[in-house]
């Protein structure tokens, strides 16, 4: 699942990417049916979005999840690569101690 | 003590001390003093003081026994340890503090995992390691298979653990892939764990009442993996081509088949005590995992029994059952007087449900009743059936070896007190008539002519202590009376004009006069005589099968349709204890029978009935199996002990091993 989803919503049908970069006076417009998103970028500044065009936008810039949100997941991320770690060793025990005798 | 044992109980004290050291507050701010009017620095600073924190500032929490210590399974990682809330209520005329610890569930699943592994590593390995034990096939792929029947579990369980899980959707495969992997490696540890010391495990069964292993925010008992890994490799394995075994899973299939396509509908239970080992929905999902899951327990059981039933030693099984109920004293006590070590309890021992916090075991209520006291057990009347299984086996131990050493003289002293502090009489009862008529039997009293005193003096030993549980004033009730008792106490539990249909069936048979309401009234005089009237009353009121549900079941280990189905009147079922607890019209089975006859119908159920009458006719002269057989069949008629997942195992595991194929004199 890609982060614009998890953080907007699945993508609406016949969605089209508008080039906003290109138009600095662009203006989005209020989704009334798109229930409102908080957004926070790396030093920890809020930005509300209104529909699901300026989410992905933003989404796309950098802006993410809370700051909390993302240490979470860090911390998921690093005991899954350590659960990893772990079952690497454990079904592979055998031949690493054949190379650690190789290396002695 | 060698030096890997050194190491290993040193890894442990730190894994057991280390996480609640986890504090981040400023150095030079302390944790404040908590008060009744005053919890505000824990409202200002949820997820910053630690454990450790709280205790340095609030020494009184440890034994004072108006602080609760819960667990937060819905907490950050990063709370992990930390208080994330303190809450002030009032309980009984009595201000009391709950203080909300942090406990992520998927940290749970690793940390509880790996202190039970190396728990489980201090039983003492093979001698001849290279002796090949149990033969194994498909390893790999079985453990891969049980990691996602597992992992199947949370899916088909989601509305259960989307509560116990922080940031995991469990809409999105993402979510389940670290879970599956966790499991993955839990459990290869775990089966090679097993597997260096398979000599010697049958033995230290009893240690599971000790050590349920039931991961906090989950609905899965860690050692049941090891169950389901051995059940996937009976399936493959050629022991399982008898016939027996092949008309068994036969049936089974058949019956999971009706199970799977009736399951329509959904229907939560709140699971309660009964977490490990029921279903927290009815629906299709988890009606197949829960059938797959008990059948491939069943398998387990089966095939571990089949490689290790040799290994049996009854002085070893003893000294262990004397060691468990000591051991279960000790922690039981001290858990009821500080709150900070019943959540240790709770959380390294991996239980059910918190401990008991009724400091002495000896209380009585205000009418001179004995208090029935759990200890660190879910109920009190499970936890009295194992003791009593203590006193019978260290009597048949001493029987066998003449002997009475420290370990025997330890265990009948804390079985006993046990026994009593949970007053369940039953067991006093039968442990009392079971050590009579061994002896008897023992000595061949009952073959000569001669001590035909000594068989009258049974009897009436046996009828005083009847008389003794039920109470001589039952005696002298109507039988018209008794016989109504438990179809009136449906009636009463019933709501405006909703009847459940097994209700519906009864009062027709019941105006009808039918053979089917003679039997029911014969059930109902039982049903007074063992107190449970209102309880199984209740249960029939909500019992609401279809013909073949009736017949056939709706699925093992699952009350979601008998608890969400039929809606019942809102009776208070209150227990009379020190406090008058009443229980909101939402009362357990309190018999394994009617659970099952609920999980499988009664047509399996008559069946298994018979089988097991038989199989007690055809070991008549093997007395441990008929005694234990008996004892085990008595409590679960009038208990509920078959819907936990220790005593479940344990019964199914003495059953096995006492039977007719390994008879305990001849050891």
């Amino acid at each position: 699942m890609s982060l614009v989803t998890k953080l907007c919503g699945e993508y609406p049908v016949n969605f089209i990417k508008v080039d906003i970069s290109n138009d600095p006076n662009y203006v989005f417009e209020n989704d009334p049916n798109y229930s409102i998103k908080q957004l926070f970028d790396s030093e920890g500044n809020k930005v509300f979005v209104n529909s699901f065009t300026e989410c992905e936008h933003y989404v796309s810039g950098g802006w993410g999840f809370s700051p909390d949100i993302n240490n979470e997941i860090f911390f998921q991320d690093v005991l899954f690569y350590i659960v990893i770690l772990l079952l690497f060793i454990s079904f592979f025990k055998n031949k690493l101690k054949f190379f650690v005798k190789i290396w002695n | 003590m060698e030096l890997k044992t050194i190491t290993k109980v040193f890894l442990i004290v730190l894994l057991l001390v280390a996480p609640w050291f986890n504090s981040h507050l400023d150095n030079n701010v302390p944790a404040a003093k908590v008060s009744q009017e005053d919890v505000t620095f824990y409202e200002i600073n949820p997820c910053k003081a630690s454990l450790f924190d709280f205790l340095k500032a609030n020494s009184e929490s440890i034994y004072q026994d108006h602080f609760y210590f819960r667990f937060d399974n819905k907490s950050s990682i990063k709370c992990f340890g930390r208080v994330t809330g303190v809450t002030v209520l009032e309980k009984s005329l009595e201000t009391a503090f709950y203080i909300s610890l942090g406990t992520n569930s998927f940290i749970n699943l690793l940390f509880q995992g790996f202190i039970w592994i190396i728990l489980f590593s201090f039983i003492p390995k093979n001698k001849n390691p290279d002796d090949k034990r149990i033969e194994r096939r498909f390893h790999n792929l079985t453990l891969i298979l049980v990691s996602y029947l597992f992992t199947f579990s949370i899916y088909s369980e989601s509305r259960f653990y989307e509560k116990n899980f922080y940031l995991f959707d469990f809409d999105y495969l993402d979510s389940y892939i670290p879970i599956f992997f966790s499991f993955l490696l839990l459990l290869k540890i775990l089966v090679e764990t097993f597997m260096e010391r398979s000599d010697v495990i049958i033995n230290y069964i009893p240690y599971l009442y000790l050590v349920s292993a039931l991961f906090s925010g989950f609905n899965l008992n860690f050692l049941s993996m090891l169950l389901v890994y051995f059940g996937f490799q009976s399936l493959v394995s050629k022991e399982d081509n008898s016939v027996f075994n092949k008309t068994f899973n036969k049936v089974f299939l058949a019956l999971s088949t009706w199970w799977i396509f009736n399951s329509t509908g959904s229907y939560s239970f709140n699971l309660g005590k009964f977490r490990g080992f029921s279903s927290s929905i009815y629906e299709f999902n988890a009606n197949l995992f829960w059938i797959i899951y008990f059948f491939l327990l069943l398998k387990g059981i089966q095939f571990i029994y089949i490689n290790l039933k040799e290994k049996f030693n009854l002085d070893s099984f003893t000294q262990n059952l004397s060691i468990t109920s000591s051991a279960l004293l000790i922690t039981s006590y001290i858990g009821a007087n500080f709150p900070i070590i019943n959540f240790f309890n709770y959380y390294f021992l991996g239980l059910q449900r918190l401990g008991i916090d009724i400091q002495n075991p000896f209380s009585i209520d205000e009418y001179s009743l004995k208090i029935a006291w759990r200890g660190i057990s879910p109920s009190a009347e499970t936890i009295g059936e194992f003791y009593g299984i203590c006193l019978i086996f260290l009597l048949f131990n001493i029987v066998k070896t003449q002997k009475l050493n420290f370990f025997r003289i330890v265990g009948i002293f804390s079985s006993a007190l046990g026994l009593y502090f949970s007053d369940n009489r039953t067991v006093i009862v039968l442990v009392f008539s079971i050590i009579i008529i061994y002896l008897f039997l023992l000595n061949n009293k009952f073959q000569t002519k001669k001590n035909f005193i000594g068989y009258i003096l049974i009897s009436l030993v046996v009828i005083a202590m009847l008389l003794l549980v039920v109470g001589s004033n039952n005696f002298t009730l109507s039988y018209q009376f008794l016989s109504e008792s438990l179809i009136d106490k449906a009636n009463a539990s019933q709501f405006d004009s909703i009847y459940s249909s097994y209700l519906t069936l009864l009062n027709k048979n019941f105006e009808n006069s039918t053979m089917y309401s003679y039997f029911f009234s014969f059930f109902s005089t039982i049903a007074y005589f063992l107190n449970r009237s209102e309880i199984w009353g209740v249960f029939f009121s909500r019992y609401n099968p279809t013909f073949m549900e009736f017949l056939f079941g709706s699925g093992p280990l699952n009350f979601g349709q008998l608890y969400g189905e039929v809606v019942i009147n809102k009776t208070e079922f209150c227990i009379l204890t020190t406090k008058f607890i009443c229980t909101e019209s939402f009362l357990l089975p309190h018999s394994s029978f009617l659970s099952y006859l609920l999980f499988f119908g009664v047509l399996p159920l008559v069946l298994l009935v018979l089988t097991l009458l038989l199989f007690l006719y055809k070991n008549r002269k093997n007395y441990e199996f008929v005694l234990i057989t008996t004892y085990i069949f008595i409590n679960t008629f009038k208990n509920d002990s078959l819907n936990y997942f220790v005593p479940f195992c344990f019964y199914a595991f003495i059953i096995l091993i006492l039977n007719s194929r390994f008879r305990l004199r001849k050891i």
